[in-house]
This record gives structure tokens, sequence and C-alpha cells, in this order.
């Protein structure tokens, strides 16, 4: 196993990059897009909560594999080419931003009313009340699940090895392919992939730590 | 607080109610919560709001501030329409901002104070000036400690919420709504969710406002500080007003039956 990563080092390195792009192109894409979403759930208005629960239960209640292959041949077919490593960003944004919405959504409801409308009441607007005092709460109380996620998101990204993606996966199949040895091929990956989501883990468990003050007790 | 009446008023406009409700109706479901009220609020008066927990005082003060919106009737503020405006006849609510832009002169204080926990005191109070009047920084804490000065915690300035007590979150939370420098204030039970050696710290604000000129509806529990305090006192039951006087001719010769049973069962329980 380490003979493999020593022997290949260069390519690896150069996959878990693509890995580490991908994926955290897509998570921070898709935070943006899941907090409008999280917004649209928790609107006053039918009207805007049920394309965006439509959105929801699409993206949660379909393989991401399939999804990557829809987003993947879809966009061709209505007249966009767009690079295997962009279809791959996209998709897993719009996987993300699912899941992240109903992190932030479940988040939200957390947050007493009575704030809201104390803010409201001191005329602060309702798009001010979102950002200032809405959301630094929510990102802090939900600070666990969308850990959960990101890693979840940095796990699914080996699946963008089918649409031709170079990715750490992709990687690590060409080189057991050449080595034949696949087994110290994947270990190898294997180790590469937790390493990586376990400073992830611990970077959230410092934020964590830092964050317990001040956060909502009613 | 100074008022700006007391500059150069047109003679009617002294008169003028700063608050003013016809006819408001409120009904969650089937349940009618408010019936037909009237209500009318002069500037500096005092009214305190008590009856029986389900009467509506609350419900009434959260029209009044359109946080709830009333079914029937209008409420007034400074003489604007609040929450509802007339298009091409037919009433239709009005935009979250023009709500804002109505009901900007009145102050709220809750009963469960609803600070925001990831902000400290100062910045309770700031924030609006800071995003609302976009006051500096330096302006808008030198103004918030104004404030807090006023509610007796410039010391507690630093400190988030999670370790003030139940009546140092209150009066940040007076001090917050203060710092919008509001005409009126309105409070909804501001005692009723504290220990009761922390009310009178509170009720001490209150008067000092009261004492200052500050326009004030209060929803309370607190017959004492409204006997002392209130320039005239509403009687709520079901819903409705049963009375609204002084606080000498309420509380000492009560008309109706249902006044006289809730200060009956209120001086047992508070003899005992």
């Amino acid at each position: 196993m380490f003979e493999i990563l020593l022997n290949h080092y260069p390519v690896l390195l150069k996959g878990l990059t693509t890995t580490l792009v991908v994926s955290l192109s897509a998570i921070a894409l898709g935070l943006v897009l899941g907090v409008l979403l999280a917004f649209g759930l928790t609107s006053q208005y039918h009207l805007v909560r049920w394309p965006c629960g439509l959105y929801r239960s699409f993206w949660r209640g379909t393989p991401i594999l399939l999804q990557l292959l829809l987003v993947y041949y879809l966009l061709p077919e209505i007249g966009i080419e767009i690079a295997p490593i962009s279809a791959a960003i996209l998709a897993l944004t719009l996987n993300t931003a699912a899941f992240q919405a109903e992190i932030f959504r479940s988040g939200i409801s957390h947050i007493p009313a009575g704030q809201i409308e104390a803010a409201r009441m001191a005329g602060i607007s309702a798009w001010q009340t979102r950002r200032r005092i809405i959301m630094p709460q929510v990102f802090r109380l939900t600070l666990p699940p969308l850990t959960n996620e990101i890693i979840t998101i940095l796990k699914n990204s080996s699946l963008i090895s089918v649409i031709a993606v170079t990715e750490l996966m992709r990687v690590s199949e060409q080189i057991a392919s050449r080595t034949f040895q696949p087994l110290e091929t994947y270990l190898a990956a294997a180790l590469l992939y937790l390493a990586v989501n376990l400073v992830l883990a611990r970077i959230s468990a410092y934020l964590e730590r830092r964050m317990t003050g001040g956060l909502a007790t009613e | 607080m100074p008022m700006a009446d007391t500059l150069s008023p047109p003679p009617t406009a002294k008169q003028k109610a700063i608050v003013e409700a016809h006819g408001i109706s409120k009904q969650f479901g089937d349940l009618e919560v408010l019936t037909n009220i009237d209500f009318s609020l002069a500037p500096s008066e005092v009214v305190c709001v008590i009856g029986p927990s389900g009467s509506g005082k609350s419900t009434l003060l959260r029209c009044l501030a359109f946080l709830e919106p009333y079914d029937h009737g209008s409420v007034y503020i400074n003489g604007k329409l609040l929450g509802y405006e007339d298009r091409s006849g037919k009433r239709v609510r009005t935009s979250e901002k023009r709500v804002d832009e109505v009901r900007a002169p009145v102050g709220m204080v809750f009963q469960h104070f609803h600070l925001w926990p990831h902000r400290t005191a100062l910045e309770n109070v700031t924030e609006a000036l800071r995003l609302v009047n976009g006051l500096s920084r330096g302006d808008a804490e030198a103004e918030g400690m104004a404030m807090l000065e006023q509610v007796g915690l410039a010391e507690r300035a630093g400190h988030f919420p999670e370790s003030l007590s139940g009546g140092q979150k209150q009066r940040v939370a007076i001090a917050r709504a203060l710092a919008m420098r509001p005409r009126v204030m309105f409070f909804d039970e501001p005692t009723s969710a504290l220990d009761p050696e922390l009310v009178g710290e509170v009720l001490d604000v209150m008067k000092k406002l009261a004492a200052d000129g500050m326009t004030m509806v209060i929803v309370t529990h607190e017959m004492g500080f409204a006997a002392k305090v209130a320039d005239r006192v509403i009687f709520m039951d079901q819903g409705s007003v049963v009375e609204s006087s002084p606080p000498a001719t309420l509380f000492r010769h009560p008309k109706s039956e249902r006044l006289q049973q809730f200060l009956n069962t209120w001086r047992e329980r508070h003899i005992d």
C-alpha cells in the first residue's frame, strides 16, 4: 500500500486535488443555493414553498449516480456543451443543495418566532432579519449535520469517475489496472479519503467548540 | 423623551391619538379572540390592560402592532392605517415595508424578552441603529451605551444574553426598543416570565419612562403597578373591553360583576 503511495503519488495527488476542487466547489455553491431554498421552504407563501419542496424531493429521492448521468447526458441534448468536470460540479451542487436546504430549514425552524418579531418591531427588514439574526444562529446550530453533508459529498464525488473525470477514484482504478495490485491501490485511496475527512471533522469540531457562546436557549 | 407636540403644536394635533383602533376583531380558526374593540391612546398617556388569561389582552396588543393581522376594523398609528390599504374600494394587505413605515413609532417589549442570543447586550441595542438608521459603528455604540445607561446596565454591555438574569434581559430589551426613539411603547406582560424578586427592577425602569412622558400600553398582571402608574386601566374579558377608567375608579368602584369577580380572585390570591 505504501509502495503504491510512494510510486504513484504525483498522479494520486492530482486525482485528490480534482476530488477536492469538485467537492468543495459543489459544497460552496450548494450552500448558497441551499440557503435560498431553505428560505423558500420556510416561506409564508404556498407558491414559493411548493416548487422548493418539489426540488428537494427530486434531488433527495433519486440516486446520485443517476443524477450525474442525467446532467451529463441531458445538457448536450438541450444544446449546452459542458466539460465533464463542470457537469460533475453542477450535479453535485444540485444534489447537495437539496440536502443542505433541509438542514437549514430545520435550523431556521428552531429560531424562536419571538426573536424575528423583535427584529421586525425594531424596523429591521425581513431580508436583513434573515441575514443578521436568523442565519448566523442557524450556521452554528447546524454545524454538525452540515459537516456530515460535506463529508458525504466528498465521498460521493468518487461517483463522478463514471463520467470520465479523473479524480481520486478514477486515478486509483487506472493504477490498479496497470500495477495489478487492486487491493493495495484501493487501500491507499481509502487512506487519502479518510485523511481529508478526518481533517474536515477536526475543523468542524474546533469551530463548534469556539461557537458555543451565545446560542438560542429558549 | 421629548415630545414633538410640546414644541409647536397645531391646536388640534395635541388631541390627536397616537394609536387608534376602531371595531377590530380577530379570529383564530373558529375562536373569536377579539370582538369589536375600540381603543385610543393620547400622547403621554399610560394605559394598562388587565384581565384573566385568554381574555385577548395580548392579542389586542399584537394586533395594534400588526404582529397578528386583525380581521376587521382598523388600526391607525399617527393617523396612518396599519397593515391594510384601500385599492379601488377593496381592502388589501400592504407590503411588509409599508407596515414597517407605519409602525416605526412603536417600540415593543415581549414577555420572553426575545433578545438575540448571538449578540451581546450592546449589540442587541445597536443592531437596528446600524441596519435601519444607518449609523456608523461608533455612533451606534455611543447611542447604545446611553440606552443601556438609562436602564442601569451600562456595565453589562459586553455580556451575552445567556449570562444575564431575567430582569437584566428585559431591561436590555427595553433599551433595544428605546434606541429606535419610539413615540409609544407596547409592553406584553413584561414581568410575567420573571422570578418575583426581579420584577421590581423592570417595573422601576417602566415607571421612570412613564414619568418622562413616554406613551405606553402595558398588558400586565401587576395590579399595584397599574394602580400607581396608569392614567387609565382597561379590563378585558372574553375578547371584549368590559371597563375602561382611571385606576382609582376602576379598582375601587368596579361596575361589572366580571371585574368584581376578577379583583376578588386577585385579592384572595395576594393576601394569603
